[in-house]
């Protein structure tokens, strides 16, 4: 079932002279990892905005085509509501988010819920079991404004998790991560997936997501100039020529003159190499 | 600023002082005279110590300190009117007494306010604002005026750091210091309105724009003294303003 | 006179009000090393950077930097030897341009105009931002505006560099630009002070690694020392591919383990 879908999207932000998004189509269903990528600029980040109904509301600006999120068009009078809590939506500076009101690391991820109105008991259940998701239960009591960027990326991420939502939206989600904190981002992905939602997610780390992405799809200049399974899409050449890159192993192996299929990962490396 | 523990002013309804504060203003400037306006700010001394936030009390002796000494100076020595000598300097007797009640007028309101800040609590007001049933947006206006200052300061001195860490020299002459203030107030106001923008955005994300009834965390009690000392703040203010109009 | 030596920890310790920060930290970095400052959260590693550019002073112990007591100085004294990066650097940026913006340090430092110009001009070559070099830094994107702020650190030409999370927010090529300019810095007599998490960058463009764990300096040691061999620091994909293929001395980056794998088409052996 298709939880976003764009359709031949155009999109120009306020006084740009060249549009971020051009004819953009693609579909993220429930149940799966649809990862976005492209180079710097390429318009992921817009994608996601738009998808959430930020973008032209808030940026200006404007749009062409069709988008449905949740079977409903961002862009309308009324979505906003209907979708509120049901889309999550991650940007990648996380100070951007936090409410500014909460005193606690817990009262920030209880801000959306108590916006929706749940009842009390619902609330703290689910801001209990959110910070164990983000193994952040130690940081409950802290002021919010003396977190570190890694910890705040965790309590936004949980502060959405918190909602159960339908559809993630998130914008390079391990930016500010620690090591364990990437990984633990990742299963939660897939964790997310399990659970029915559809997770949509702008990245770079290619490292990360070869593994837990189920869909792959690349922008190249506001445009989608390929769509398909991560591994076969990494593996080649066209992923290069539409200016994205691939896993670190990867590089290395088409810096090394390996034609394509290449290898991905350490092991792969390792069969190929190795005398 | 913190207050004591148990603070009266911080276990008292959000909404508690901020109506004490809002009636002391509209006193500070409604009651004629020095007298009145003299008594008023030592009311609202006796008051924030009371109430656990007395370093308010002095803090608020740092605006006001050179604010008395203008006062003194522009209408105490510069008055007209009929004069009175006192420790050799010739000084104006309306002017002196204008000084009192302005300087007076200043205190209230500047112990006041700084109790306030020192007893506010963002979460708190909003569990008030929510419980009653009042718009958030409502609450969110009041508690983000009220923030901005502190905000505005955490951010003046990280930019200082920072320009500082490039050489930004903040003592010697006044050519230095005059060459200061740009690399620190442009990118302290860029930031303040970009984080305004900012602002918008994030709370549309955390679906801070619904019209849904919102939840109380820990909704705080409003006690019946709470009641009725904001009753005995308004109406105070407000014999206050008629004392003005009509006495 | 001899070199001076970039930093110098000597039993600092530091409190925070009534929470102990750091204890007894002593450090020293000769010229041209790279430490990466590992450690979770909370550790005391940015307060570890802070004292050495004299944001802070030491409640215990001594801080030399570049050859200056940071007893009784202020940042602003030291900021002709050392440059800072904070995590959040979009802060400090108000100049119209980038340009003046980078330009800005070297101004207060009294330097004379056509030095800055010359040093601005081989900054914005090295960060690659010639061509944005006359843009409002706000109408710039938040990875090239922490370019723009690492610019203006880098531009004094400093003797130690203090970057904290360098890395952080930027895009694949932003990042390999980093480590780029972090090694020529080094390999101009720089020595690099880096609080990071991105064990990649801090493989391709570091050498040492000091874990600071509850304040206190649990390891000092060679970076690859510890990368890959603690639980915590796992290596990245190319040093475990390096490492299981036993490349040796070669760096464990794309540009140098590329030629050492370059196979031969007919026997598909590797070429030694």
């Amino acid at each position: 079932m298709t939880r976003l879908g764009f359709d031949d999207v155009g999109f120009t932000y306020p006084g740009a002279t060249v549009p971020a998004l051009t004819g953009c189509s693609f579909a993220a269903g429930a149940g799966a990892v649809t990862w976005l990528t492209g180079a710097l600029g390429a318009g992921t980040s817009t994608a996601l905005l738009l998808a959430a109904g930020l973008a032209p509301m808030h940026t200006g600006g404007l749009r062409t085509g069709r988008i449905h999120t949740l079977g409903l068009d961002p862009a309308e009078d009324g979505a906003a509501r209907a979708l509120g809590g049901r889309v999550a939506l991650v940007l990648s500076t996380p100070a951007t988010q936090l409410s500014g009101i909460a005193e606690t690391v817990a009262q920030e991820v209880a801000f959306a819920p108590a916006n929706l109105g749940w009842p009390r008991d619902r609330i703290h259940a689910g801001v209990g079991r959110a910070l164990e998701a983000l193994a952040i239960p130690h940081l409950a009591t802290r002021d919010p404004t003396t977190l570190s960027g890694g910890e705040m990326q965790r309590v936004v991420i949980a502060a959405m998790l918190v909602l159960e939502p339908e559809l993630w939206l998130l914008d390079e989600p391990t930016s500010a991560l620690d090591v364990d904190g990437r990984a633990l981002l990742h299963r939660l992905l897939r964790s997310e997936a399990l659970r029915g939602a559809a997770v949509v997610v702008a990245s770079e780390d290619a490292d990360g997501l070869a593994t837990v992405a189920d869909r792959l799809v690349v922008l190249t200049a506001g445009r989608v100039a390929l769509d398909g399974v991560p591994q076969d899409l990494l593996r080649g050449d066209r992923i290069w020529d539409a200016g994205a890159g691939s896993t670190s192993i990867g590089t290395l192996a088409r810096v090394a003159g390996v034609a394509a299929p290449r290898p991905l990962s350490v092991d792969e490396g390792v069969a190929r190499w190795a005398r | 600023m913190t207050l004591a523990p148990g603070a009266l002013a911080a276990r008292a309804h959000p909404f508690t002082p901020l109506v004490v504060t809002a009636a002391i203003a509209v006193a500070a400037i409604a009651l004629p005279g020095a007298m009145a306006t003299v008594a008023l700010y030592a009311a609202t001394v006796i008051l924030v110590l009371a109430t656990g936030a007395g370093r308010a009390a002095l803090r608020a002796l740092v605006p006001l300190a050179p604010l008395w000494l203008f006062l003194f100076l522009l209408h105490g020595v510069l008055g007209d009117g009929s004069r009175v000598t006192v420790a050799g300097l010739s000084l104006s007797r309306d002017g002196l007494t204008l000084a009192v009640t302005q300087g007076a007028r200043l205190g209230a309101i500047a112990t006041a306010s700084l109790a306030l800040y020192a007893a506010f609590s963002p979460a708190r007001f909003v569990d008030a604002v929510a419980e009653r049933g009042w718009p958030f947006s409502a609450a969110y206006l009041v508690v983000a005026t009220l923030l901005a200052l502190p905000r505005f300061r955490a951010r003046a001195v990280v930019i200082l750091e920072a320009q500082r860490s490039r050489g930004l020299r903040l003592r010697g002459s006044v050519i230095n210091r005059i060459r200061a203030i740009g690399p620190v107030t442009f990118p302290l106001l860029l930031g303040a309105l970009a984080e305004v923008d900012e602002r918008g955005f994030a709370l549309e994300t955390r679906c801070a724009a619904g019209t849904v009834r919102r939840t109380a965390l820990a909704p705080p009690a409003d006690r019946m003294a709470d009641r009725m000392v904001r009753w005995a703040a308004a109406l105070s203010a407000g014999a206050a303003v008629v004392w003005r109009v009509f006495g | 006179m001899g070199p001076v030596t970039p930093l110098v920890m000597e039993s600092v310790g530091f409190r925070y009000g009534a929470d102990p920060v750091l204890h007894e930290v002593s450090l020293r970095l000769e010229a041209g090393e790279g430490v990466a400052l590992l450690g979770p959260n909370g550790a005391g590693k940015t307060t570890l950077t802070r004292l050495a550019m004299a944001l802070r002073h030491p409640g215990t112990g001594r801080v030399v930097t570049v050859g200056r007591d940071t007893d009784g100085r202020r940042p602003e004294d030291l900021a002709d030897v050392a440059g800072y990066l904070f995590q959040q650097p979009s802060a400090q940026l108000f100049e119209r341009t980038v340009r003046a913006e980078i330009a800005f340090g070297p101004g207060r430092l009294g330097w004379p105009a056509g030095q800055v110009e010359k040093a601005v001009a081989s900054v914005l070559e090295e960060l690659g931002l010639e061509a944005i070099s006359d843009q409002h830094p706000y109408d710039l994107p938040e990875p090239t505006r922490r370019l723009v702020a690492l610019g203006a650190a880098l531009v004094s030409a400093p003797l130690l560099l203090l970057l904290d999370e360098p890395t952080a927010g930027l895009d694949r090529e932003a990042r390999a630009r980093v480590a780029r300019v972090v090694g020529s810095r080094r390999a101009a007599g720089a020595a690099v002070l880096a609080v990071t998490h991105d064990l990649g960058f801090a493989v391709e463009a570091l050498d040492r690694a000091v874990v600071l764990e509850h304040g206190r300096i649990r390891e000092d040691a060679p970076l690859l020392g510890i990368v890959g061999r603690d639980a915590k620091y796992p290596a990245p994909p190319l040093l475990a591919l390096h490492r299981r293929l036993g490349l040796g001395a070669v760096r464990p980056t794309v540009g140098a383990m590329a030629p050492l794998l370059t196979s031969h088409p007919e026997t598909g052996t590797l070429e030694a």
